[in-house]
């Protein structure tokens, strides 16, 4: 129902911002499946072919007729056209994710470096680990403007280590040290390799996600103990945590996702299913144990 | 042609070896580390982080660092191959050549020597100055083994050649233009090489070693720098030539200036003995007593094996004050560890220095000296290292 909804909410948007949709779409049934069902496919929901099914063969007529208008109510009252329309949209179809991330210290497993990343080790509370939801297909057409971040290489360290970033960012390298350094990724679907000379910068953009699981590592060939990790995604549900180890995913559709985090310094992973209740915040708290939470 | 060693000359190298000495150092106590370790650890200002496979000053606690800690550098990649196809060669200018296998090698009397291995380019710039580590090497002894060959006399050069390969481009954008794959290669002279406390190692503190640091056979030099202990060895060779490989002659050749009469003349030498160095490691505080600090800092010391006769910690300009030594362990090529009390300090920025001093008097310069200041290249990078550090009221 929700999906209806979100439908014809498009179906409006796309005729206000000027689209000719007869020519773009078959007719206006086409259009119809079309955007049905790209807000299928982003909901994790049946696919395309499901969905056209359902749409044939859907007997509650009168309901989507209810929605649909509803749909193109919320669309008209929108005062920015096709700007971030799954953020924007959805207020009503997206949940919060929340909560915190510590590390479970193990005197079998000891994290020598972990003094790097927590703060108190009672608490156990993590810096530094990257937080996101993933699902088949995930991405957020939101028309996402290109932001650039920094990364600094300073005291013969890359600083931030840890980056997360959208697909399409810019990440800005310096070099703040009195030493020539270089930035170096030999990752399959993007590598470069560049010397930098003392003050100089270097931007690069990252066009293609990673995920959670396989971040672009970032070397100095002149300086094998420097490193950094840049995480790029497809959506903007991410986040790397302060050093009060907490996270909070906001404007998350609702709908089942997989829950990410990854600390590549500390070669922490986890996993597990969350499910993001529409207009609920959904609290998690991960204790990270070195042992079974490794990649 | 595989020929057994000779069981007896080994035996009888044995009797000699260290490791009667040795015995007492695997009980030894490392409490005097631990102890320094108590208070409240000071971070040291604008030092990178420690990454992973490196020594991690700042919490070492123990005289044998653990494999954790334990650095790999090489210049030609990791090799892959099968250990169970693995032989040594040992040819050359012999009458008799050899091919051994592990199993001959470990069939050997064992032999153990605890010795500090530090990378030539340790220190060399503040991302990479923790490439050194303390182990107990097992093995058999090299000197014997050579010796059964049949050493021509003419021979004055022994080469030793890793299974890492790489070409190697000379005379690069010339007409002359030469590309030749090459073994990663180091060779030290005859009478170095026969020295009796070299080793044909396969074990490292009681383990095997591991494969990215050289298994199944490393060549172990107790004194000199890790270039010289060939990893992934392979072939030993007997020359009446100087051997000129890249790492030999091009790279680990420190140019240094030195002064004759007004002029500085600069001169290469071979990167091979480990500079007389000393670190500190770690700065430890207890709670303030009256606007003031109490602190401590602990640290180590290490050479070729000359001996260290004494630490002296100076804490901004203030004078050389003596550090304790440990008194045990200690191993001739080991490093030393020291503590020193450093009474109370004020709070605020402090920079702490160390420096080492040998049983012939030479004292670890600092970068503004000539030896090190007129050093052109990176490698041998022994000054003294000063560490900033701040102390909270």
């Amino acid at each position: 129902m929700a999906t209806v909804f979100l439908v014809a909410h498009d179906i409006v948007a796309h005729i206000a911002s000027g689209c000719d949709v007869a020519q773009n779409s078959r007719n206006w049934q086409g259009f119809f499946c079309e955007m049905f069902c790209m807000r299928i496919d982003f909901l994790k929901r049946p696919s395309r072919s499901a969905a056209r099914r359902r749409i044939g063969s859907s007997s509650s007529c009168q309901v989507i007729v209810v929605l649909l208008l509803a749909g193109i109510g919320s669309a008209l009252g929108e005062q920015s056209w096709g700007a971030e329309p799954l953020q924007s949209v959805a207020a009503a179809n997206v949940g919060t994710v929340r909560g915190t991330v510590a590390y479970m210290a193990d005197p079998a497993y000891p994290w020598r470096l972990g003094r790097y990343y927590i703060k108190n080790p009672k608490t156990g509370l993590l810096a530094e680990a990257v937080v996101a939801i993933s699902s088949r297909g995930l991405k957020a057409n939101d028309n996402h403007e290109p932001r650039t971040v920094v990364v600094d290489q300073k005291d013969f360290q890359f600083t931030p280590e840890t980056t997360a970033i959208r697909a399409g960012d810019h990440v800005r390298f310096l070099n703040s040290d009195n030493h020539t350094h270089n930035v170096k990724t030999a990752d399959p679907k993007f590598s470069f390799n560049v010397t930098m000379p003392v003050g100089s910068e270097h931007t690069e953009t990252f066009t293609t996600a990673s995920g959670a699981g396989r971040p672009y590592q970032i070397d100095c060939v002149f300086h094998s103990a420097m490193r950094a990790w840049i995480f790029v995604f497809d959506h903007p549900w991410f986040q790397v945590t302060p050093i009060d180890g907490s996270f909070e995913l906001k404007n998350v559709p609702a709908g089942e996702y997989r829950l990410e985090i990854d600390h590549p310094a500390g070669r922490l992973r986890h996993r597990q299913t969350i499910q993001v209740v529409a207009g609920k915040t959904l609290d998690v708290s991960v204790k990270l144990h070195p042992n079974t939470d490794k990649p | 042609m595989t020929r057994p060693p000779n069981r007896r000359a080994a035996l009888k190298q044995t009797a000699l070896s260290t490791v009667g000495a040795l015995t007492w150092l695997s009980h030894a106590s490392t409490t005097f580390a631990q102890n320094a370790n108590e208070g409240e650890l000071v971070p040291f200002l604008d030092e990178p982080r420690t990454p992973a496979n490196r020594l991690d000053w700042e919490v070492m606690d123990s005289w044998l660092t653990p494999k954790d800690q334990v650095f790999s550098v090489q210049h030609y990649g990791v090799p892959e191959f099968n250990y169970e196809d693995y032989r040594l060669e040992i040819g050359g200018m012999v009458a008799q050549p050899k091919q051994l296998t592990v199993a001959d090698l470990k069939a050997l009397p064992k032999n153990e020597v605890v010795m500090t291995l530090e990378c030539a380019g340790n220190g060399s710039n503040p991302g990479f100055k923790n490439a050194v580590c303390n182990n107990r090497w097992g093995g058999a002894l090299l000197a014997p083994i050579l010796k059964e060959c049949g050493i021509d006399p003419a021979v004055t050069e022994v080469v030793f050649f890793g299974e890492d390969k790489q070409e190697e481009v000379l005379r690069p954008g010339t007409k002359r233009e030469l590309k030749v794959e090459v073994p990663f290669g180091r060779s030290m002279s005859l009478a170095d090489a026969m020295r009796p406390d070299l080793l044909l190692a396969y074990e490292r503190n009681g383990q095997p070693i591991e494969h990215r640091n050289g298994a199944p056979i490393r060549l172990i030099v107790p004194g000199w720098y890790g270039v010289a202990n060939v990893k992934w060895l392979t072939r030993i060779e007997f020359r009446d030539r100087r051997y000129m490989g890249r790492y030999m002659a091009r790279d680990y050749v420190t140019v240094r200036g030195e002064r004759l009469g007004d002029e500085i003349v600069y001169v290469e030498s071979s990167v091979t003995r480990i500079q007389l160095k000393s670190v500190v490691a770690r700065v430890t505080r207890q709670p303030t007593i009256k606007d003031k600090v109490p602190v401590k800092a602990f640290g180590v010391a290490w050479d070729d094996g000359t001996g260290i006769a004494k630490v002296e910690v100076r804490v901004d300009d203030g004078p050389w004050q003596a550090a304790v030594l440990q008194e045990e362990p200690r191993s001739k090529y080991a490093w030393t560890f020291y503590s020193i009390d450093l009474g109370q300090l004020s709070p605020g920025e402090h920079t702490i220095v160390s420096r080492a001093i040998n049983a012939h008097g030479r004292i670890q310069p600092t970068a503004d000296e000539d030896e090190i200041a007129l050093k052109k290249t990176y490698w041998e990078a022994y000054e003294q290292w000063p560490r900033k550090f701040s102390l909270e009221a």
